[in-house]
């Protein structure tokens, strides 16, 4: 092999471990089956957090609670260790603020979207993970113009 | 299928092939974001207060400004007031020296309102007994922004009790507000004698407030009376 033959063999097998190492350098992240969740009321009735507003249209924020009976499917991961995190991904209407408390399967906590914050850390022992869940969203008033869906996830980190 | 067979699919294993594709479909596409609809619903609310209204405490708490919370801290969740009905009607009034009636000289009016303070968060509005207060606030359902008109509805005249009469037209007032710059939710104007005139307009889901200085025209020369007349103040939502 000439010393250019071999500088390219060289520079092929650092080439083939970078792209073999990647994968494992990333945590895997899937999306948790969460069909059998199931909402207490079919929607979010937002009312402002205050009855009379400020001097100005600004800082005028809707709340709305909601709570729902979370089911999500960890059958893949069972007999495994995992970490589950609740997703708000951005979207419209703007940022929307969550909040929500459990009754102690999950943990509880508080994200904006575009972040997501981790609610259970730990072994995967049943087939599905339950709790219900009592959420609070919090949305700037100006955005509320009509009824608008907002859709979040639970997603596994693996590995 | 058994080891050293040519590899081939039968047309059973084609079949549990397609099954096995369906089915990990099915539940991949059940892994979707679940999904809840953020609905606007807050009651539809108005709050009109001409001269002295009815809140159990500032509504932001306290009588200190600025406020010892922030805005959206206030409320009957954090010790602040809620609004009330108050039936109390106010005056203005004037008297006119007899050495000056009909001179042309405008009479500055006072009222008996003791208003100063916006239920807002106490501020110190407006100063009596000069200026009379009016404010108050129109809270949509969400973020649709409409305005809601407030009217008064004028006699023809103010009437003694020898039924002598001073047209409404003859009282005028101005506006302002103690650190207001700019425009006033409820401007300068002037009565028009019997009819139902727009006097303001409060932009949704904002705290609106002005301070009316009222004056007598004093151009003519009424016989010597009491003259009384009321105005009602309405405020209307879409």
């Amino acid at each position: 092999m000439t010393t250019a033959g071999r500088a390219a063999w060289a520079f092929f097998f650092a080439l083939t471990l970078t792209i073999i190492r990647a994968p494992a350098v990333q945590a895997n992240t899937i999306t948790i089956d969460d069909s059998g969740t199931t909402a207490f009321e079919p929607s979010v009735s937002m009312r402002w957090r205050t009855a009379a507003p400020s001097r100005s249209a600004a800082g005028n924020v809707m709340v709305g609670t909601t709570t729902i009976r979370v089911r999500i499917n960890v059958m893949p991961w069972l007999r495994h260790s995992g970490r589950i995190y609740l997703s708000l991904p951005a979207q419209q209407p703007g940022t929307i603020s969550l909040s929500w408390v459990t009754q102690g399967r999950l943990l509880p906590g508080q994200l904006q979207s575009g972040n997501r914050v981790l609610v259970y850390a730990g072994p995967i022992t049943t087939p599905f993970m339950e709790d219900t869940l009592t959420f609070q969203f919090t949305v700037d008033g100006t955005l509320m113009r009509r009824a608008v869906p907002v859709a979040y996830h639970f997603e596994m980190d693996e590995g | 299928m058994t080891a050293g067979h040519p590899v081939r699919f039968s047309r059973s294993s084609l079949r549990r092939a397609l099954f096995g594709a369906v089915l990990l479909a099915a539940f991949s596409s059940s892994a979707a974001a679940y999904t809840v609809t953020l609905d606007p619903a807050a009651p539809t609310t108005i709050y009109l207060q001409v001269g002295v209204g009815g809140f159990t405490a500032d509504y932001c708490g306290g009588t200190s400004f600025p406020p010892p919370h922030d805005t959206p801290n206030c409320g009957p969740a954090y010790g602040g007031g809620t609004p009330e009905n108050n039936a109390t009607i106010n005056t203005v009034s004037a008297t006119v020296a007899s050495g000056t009636v009909g001179n042309g000289t405008a009479q500055a009016m006072t009222t008996n309102s003791t208003t100063t303070n916006s239920y807002l968060d106490g501020y110190v509005f407006c100063t009596v007994p000069s200026q009379l207060y009016i404010g108050g606030f129109y809270r949509t359902s969400g973020a649709t922004t409409a305005a809601a008109n407030v009217t008064a509805t004028v006699p023809a005249a103010l009437t003694d009790a020898g039924g002598d009469k001073i047209p409404f037209s003859k009282i005028q007032w101005t506006s302002s507000g103690n650190g207001d710059s700019g425009a006033e939710p409820f401007p300068a104007g002037t009565f028009v004698s019997g009819g139902v005139q727009t006097v303001g307009s409060m932009a949704s889901n904002s705290w609106n407030e002005s301070c009316l200085t009222f004056s007598y025209l004093n151009n003519t020369v009424p016989p010597a009376g009491t003259y009384l007349g009321a105005v009602l103040y309405t405020m209307s939502a879409p």
